[in-house]
């Protein structure tokens, strides 16, 4: 069915594409797309439409309309009309129950109208409140376009590119070109993209300047980042100057019939005949504000359909106009009475400037009632528009603000919006309802809302609010253009995924040893090695080794690092000796408890400062932070990465350290809160005697790239002494028995020193220090709740954020709780009322909807004077 | 039922401004307009107008996630939103106009341990105060939302979510017209396109407001501008801790359904639902950054889209069709700041974040009786201002790290 071959067709008659639709093989032409190798076929309803299911056809054939949204490979809602033809592509139609010819739906059309004006679901379906779920689901099911396969996984590869160009021209049109060539002759580094969809889209690969095609700007965001959609690459662009050619969006007009399948835009005859050498149909009507109505009577002339009647509107101002058809199909045209049969009716209601880039990049959109259009003025620097992007060449389209309404009261359905099917009584209706801005009935009937993001709805319905207001557009504006300027697909913005996950240097041993790996913010740890009893009694009796890498590690050191720790920390470190360690506690300028760690002072000027695993980048933007504030010469230096760390633990810590390091550890050497410096099994280490978990323990820091070499040495030669690695859950039970906090999780973002029973730490005679206000007044209005320890009278382990129930309501949570073999409890930590917050305090805790009693404990639940953390 | 068969005014045409009036309300959004709708409904108090400097629902109102719910961290917080998700079952009707509130379920995952905590409290909390909320394995979130990727190997694995039967989505837009007509039908005047430039004041107490189009005497002020309350606050010398921030949101093309559960992640900063109309709809954690410039970026589609994927591998084809932005006023503790300020008859609804929207019918009721009793409703009584002084926070921090 395709007209001879022409030199200006693109398809390539010589090679044929299999694809199918609806199950069925279609053969095409290389050159094709999706959506002309159907019509070639004979296809003439490609959707149905969405609230009416209405049969629609091909109406723009420039990817702009919703009347050929197909589901192609899975992928719903693509324009066939734009998509080419691939070998083996499946193409289901979407939208419809049924066929796209017999679709049940269209009942809602047939006698549905009366039921369903504009906003009809705001009216309805509010009494029984029982029966709304059952309406909320038909309403559901009805709505939408495309279907998911809810079992799909990624499938496609998409990549993110960086590029930079010192002008960028969006838009291969006459004026993209010139523009280009233009900017290339004066020596600049020049990028055009095109969409790759005009009617000279075999782009000329000219010298001077780079053409990529097809590709579509998506936006021009702010710092001037001009993200293109090149298919399964997304280039985000950076250019000095950025040139919008993006061209001019055909207009409908408005009359009733006027989506009937049949009726076209100049733009689809002029794709449909000179591209893929189609005829459009037998005979055709001509209603046109604008020359372009006109080339196309010439195009299908050209391609053999007889041109029935022209009407320019420019020059006969009808009063009545109006499609009819039937099946959805049109069937002829009246105009004034006098009815033309015709098989296609191309309507074109001028052309406005598409300036949604332009608008988004900061420019004023504002009407030019001499043309009938919205035009782009006031650019951002950097920014230009040239061609019909800026409004040039759209001349004689003046006479379609009056015309285009001709015929709209003459019966039957006259649709401003395609996309949501909405009519111009539904826009009257809304207006004399009191939606009477713009904004207000965008929002009541969906104008401009659906796929086609404003495309092809939104002059036409500014126009016909204006005259149902008797407003001028001018004085109307325009609703707010929103980004992205095209569909975009949600893998294309994603890239391929790069979410961040860290693994210490250790990782691979603890997978050899079988452990069970978890994630504790983005880092994965050993939860235990399997056996969570054994190694918390391996670290009571023998010896336990744990990978502390995760650790925030910072070195502070200068001539102020004192005076710069003590007023960023509560606690005192000026009187801090070169070699020891004190346990600290980072606050907010409020008061509130934000990290801890420990803080080791290595020389005058020079302290070691460790973090939790989950706060070390905030601590350290923290620290820049203030540095940056209070000019100190200090400098913050993040070995978060740089060292591993390992938690010695045990009585026999200290045995197995000996065979390994020449350093004295004896208890008087190397005593608790001590720090040194010395190598380990050869290996130079930071070595902090610190007690987490409760037991005689040293933490070791040293360089990553040994972390496997010292691991698998402390395991060989603590293997006779029984040595276990144990992973992050025996150590929650170890530090628990001590009642060591874990901020973040015992702590919340309102806690604090005072009430956290940490008052020994804060030092309120130092004469500033950060939130040291907030934590006067702390300890003037006295604690609202406190940080106790807990056993549970009956050994039932209570769920961590459990409740303290007082009279029934809320009064405090559990933050910990675990069983220990080694106290032979059920034991906590918890958030009580004051009044509860003395030792043998009774509370109760909600367990399973249950109230279980607890004794309140103050003291460490094991060792409790410290005897075995000294040894 | 009776109304898609004629056409009727929602509310009169703007009027011209009266000299003088009760009780003038500033902004035009779902709380302003709340609180007029209860004021004229449950006190009898009519003169009242509501003065908007855009068009009625332009601001926060029309550009939230819609999302309603009442699992709280606070105690404080789970009881006040719960009475306003029982205010919103029944406002349809009420109203008469469908809000078409659906209430199909809100899953906040967890993707750790620490993720679970956070959420037992939560859900011990709701349930101690009648909420229903609770805390479901993977299992139950498997049957919940088959849809959602619950494979181990992805970065963020799903361990659990807090599970809130009752929590729902609402046509936003429906809710300010449905308030606005109830308002107008009432007796209250709605004047859009009025831009509030001073507040009068003498002996302590507010005595008008100077507007773009002239001045109004009154004895009582509210001030419902979410995102601009400082501002507004500022006319009368009264400072509020907040911060404005932009909050983004994005919708694709319309899908049959999907999804028919609210989705958070927390840990991902991003929220999933399906809109009644077939959209997915997806928003993120409010920008850390101050601004009033409603700018919507571009890395903001790109992170929410990575980690939409993450969730729902499906969607990789799905376009992206609009993106918008609001302005949200975020308190120190993420909970609001409601009712009296030290400057007589100036009452304030702000300090929302991003959870305003849901409190609209009780921010109105509370707020109404304040007005017309002149005392503070106990469920109110924690989010006062005076707060900030005497140090008594009511922290939905903790549980927030994404707060929808």
């Amino acid at each position: 069915m395709r007209l001879p071959p022409s030199p200006e067709e693109r398809i390539d008659r010589s090679r044929t594409v299999t694809f199918f639709f609806e199950g069925e093989p279609i053969e095409a032409y290389a050159g094709d797309t999706i959506g002309s190798a159907l019509f070639a076929a004979g296809r003439r309803v490609f959707s149905r439409s969405f609230k009416y299911h209405r049969p629609r056809g091909l109406l723009c054939c420039s990817g702009h309309c919703p009347n050929c949204l197909m589901q192609v490979d899975g992928a719903p809602s693509v324009r066939v009309c734009t998509a080419p033809v691939r070998e083996g592509t499946r193409v289901r139609s979407q939208n419809v129950l049924g066929s796209l010819d017999r679709d049940l739906l269209a009942v809602v059309d047939k006698v549905g109208g009366p039921f369903t004006p504009v906003g009809f679901y705001y009216r309805t379906m509010i009494r029984p409140r029982r029966a709304w779920p059952y309406y909320e689901r038909f309403l559901r099911r009805v709505a939408g376009l495309g279907t998911i396969d809810k079992h799909a996984r990624r499938s496609s590869r998409f990549d993110t590119e960086h590029r930079r160009a010192e002008v960028l021209v969006i838009g291969g049109g006459p004026s993209g070109l010139d523009a280009a060539r233009a900017a290339a002759r004066d020596g600049r580094r020049v990028v055009l993209v095109d969409e790759g969809l005009a009617l000279d889209a075999q782009l000329p690969r000219e010298d001077g300047f780079e053409t990529i095609a097809p590709a579509r700007a998506i936006g021009i965001y702010e710092g001037g980042l001009v993200p293109v959609d090149a298919g399964d690459v997304l280039l985000r662009f950076r250019a000095e100057r950025v040139v919008v050619a993006s061209g001019a969006i055909e207009q409908p007009l408005l009359f009733p019939g006027n989506d009937l399948v049949g009726v076209l835009l100049p733009s689809a005859v002029r794709r449909l005949t000179r591209l893929w050498s189609l005829r459009p149909g037998e005979r055709a009507v001509v209603i046109t504000a604008d020359d372009r109505g006109l080339a196309a009577a010439e195009d299908l002339r050209r391609a053999g359909t007889s041109v029935a009647r022209v009407v320019d509107l420019r020059t006969t101002q009808p009063a009545q106009m109006a499609a009819r058809g039937s099946h959805g199909r049109v069937r002829s045209v009246s105009v004034d009475g006098d009815s033309v049969d015709c098989d296609v009716l191309v309507m074109s209601g001028g052309s406005q400037p598409a300036y949604s880039l332009l608008a988004q990049a900061g420019a004023r959109v504002e009407y030019d009632g001499t043309r009938g259009i919205f035009v782009p003025r006031d650019l951002p620097p950097h920014v230009e528009a040239v061609g019909s992007a800026a409004g040039e060449g759209a001349r004689g389209a003046a006479a379609v603000p009056a015309a285009s309404y001709r015929g709209t009261e003459s019966g039957g359905r006259c649709f401003v919006c395609i996309c949501e099917d909405v009519t111009d009584k539904d826009v009257k209706r809304a207006i004399a309802e009191g939606f009477d801005s713009i904004e207000l009935a965008k929002r009541y009937t969906t104008v401009t809302m659906g796929p086609c993001q404003g495309r092809l709805c939104h002059l036409p319905s500014i126009r016909l609010y204006a005259r149902e207001t008797r407003a001028e557009e001018a004085t109307i504006g325009t609703t707010t253009a929103r980004p992205p300027w095209a569909p975009v697909r949600l893998g294309l913005l994603a890239g391929r995924g790069h979410e961040p996950a860290k693994r210490t240097s250790l990782h691979h041993r603890h997978k050899e040893l079988g452990a069970q790996m978890m994630w504790t913010g983005e880092w994965r740890r050993p939860h235990s090695y399997g056996d969570v009893a054994a190694e918390v009694r391996a670290v009571h009796e023998g010896v336990g080794v744990i990978d502390v890498s995760t650790l925030g590690k910072l070195l502070v050191s200068g001539p102020d690092a004192v005076s710069f720790l003590e007023r960023l920390y509560p606690n005192r470190f000026g009187d801090l000796k070169p070699g020891r360690i004190r346990y600290a506690v980072l606050g907010t300028d409020a008061g509130r408890i934000m990290d801890d760690g420990t803080i080791g002072r290595l020389s005058e000027r020079d302290f070691y400062v460790t973090t939790t695993s989950t706060g070390a980048e905030t601590v350290l933007a923290w620290f820049e932070w203030w540095n940056a504030v209070w000019g100190y010469d200090v400098s913050v230096d993040n070995v978060t990465g740089a060292l591993a760390a390992l938690n010695v633990a045990g009585p026999r810590s200290r045995a197995l350290l000996a065979r390994l390091t020449e350093l004295d550890v004896s208890p008087d050497g190397f005593g608790y809160l001590d720090a040194r410096e010395a190598r380990v099994a050869g290996v130079p280490c930071l070595l902090l005697r610190i007690g987490f978990v409760g037991e005689l323990g040293y933490e070791l820091h040293f360089p990553s790239p040994y972390a496997e070499y010292l691991w698998d040495t402390l395991l060989e030669r603590g293997a006779d002494a029984g040595i276990r690695p144990f992973g992050l859950e025996p150590q929650r039970i170890l530090r628990l028995e001590k009642a060591h906090v874990i901020v973040g999780q015992d702590t919340d973002s309102e806690s604090n020193a005072l009430d956290a029973n940490m008052s020994w730490l804060v030092k309120f005679d130092k004469d500033d220090f950060v939130g040291k206000w907030a934590l006067e007044h702390v300890r003037e209005r006295g604690p609202r709740e406190r940080l106790v320890g807990f056993e549970m009278a009956n050994g039932t382990v209570p769920p961590e954020g459990g409740q303290i129930v007082v009279d029934g309501l809320p009064a405090g949570r559990v933050t910990s709780a675990r069983w220990s073999d080694a106290v032979g409890k059920a034991i906590g930590l918890a958030w009580v009322p004051p009044a509860l917050a003395d030792e043998d305090s009774r509370i109760e805790i909600r367990v399973d909807g249950r109230l279980e009693p607890a004794l309140v404990r103050l003291r460490p639940f094991f060792d409790p004077d410290d005897e075995r953390l000294r040894a | 039922m009776r109304d898609i068969f004629r056409t009727r005014r929602m509310w009169r045409p703007r009027g011209e401004l009266k000299d003088r009036y009760d009780v003038v309300i500033v902004g035009g959004g779902s709380h302003g307009l709340a609180t007029a709708y209860y004021l004229a409904k449950n006190h009898g108090i009519t003169n009242v107008a509501v003065l908007e400097q855009s068009y009625i629902g332009s601001g926060a109102a029309g550009r939230n996630t819609t999302i309603v719910r009442s699992n709280y961290r606070t105690p404080e917080g789970a009881r006040f939103y719960q009475r306003s998700v029982e205010l919103y079952e029944r406002l349809s009707r009420e109203l008469d106009f469908n809000l078409l509130f659906s209430q199909q379920g809100h899953l906040t995952l967890a993707h750790s341990d620490r993720a679970l905590i956070t959420m037992t409290e939560r859900a011990e909390v709701n349930q101690l105060l009648g909420i229903d909320s609770r805390v479901v394995g993977p299992p139950e979130v498997a049957r919940l939302c088959p849809e959602l990727d619950l494979s181990h190997d992805v970065t963020w694995p799903i361990l659990g979510a807090l599970y809130h039967p009752r929590g729902g989505i609402i046509r936003h837009d429906a809710v300010v017209w449905g308030l606005a007509r109830g308002a107008d039908r009432g007796g209250v005047e709605i004047h859009p396109y009025t831009e509030v430039t001073g507040i009068e004041r003498s002996n302590g107490r507010v005595t008008g407001v100077r507007t773009t189009r002239g001045d109004i005497e009154c004895d009582t002020i509210v001030s419902a501008t979410a995102g601009w309350s400082t501002l507004v606050a500022d006319l009368a010398d009264v400072r509020l801790p907040i911060t404005t921030h932009i909050l983004q949101a994005f919708v694709t093309e319309p899908l049959k359904p999907f999804l028919d559960v609210i989705v958070v992640s927390s840990q991902m900063h991003v929220y999933v639902s399906q809109t009644d109309r077939g959209e997915i709809l997806i928003g993120a954690e409010i920008e850390p950054y101050t601004t009033y410039r409603g700018t919507s970026t571009f890395p903001f589609l790109e992170y929410s889209a990575r980690h939409v994927l993450e969730l729902f591998p499906q969607l990789e084809n799905v376009s992206v069709l609009r993106q918008w932005t609001g302005l949200c006023d975020l308190s120190p503790d993420y909970s609001p700041i409601l009712g009296v300020t030290e400057v007589d008859g100036f009452v304030v609804s702000a300090g929302w974040g991003t959870y305003g929207f849901k409190a609209a019918p009780i921010v109105g009721t509370t707020l109404a009786e304040l007005i017309s009793t002149g005392r503070t409703p106990e469920l109110i009584a924690p989010f006062t201002l005076e707060r900030f002084y005497t140090d008594t926070l009511v922290s939905e921090l903790a549980a927030a790290a994404v707060s929808h």
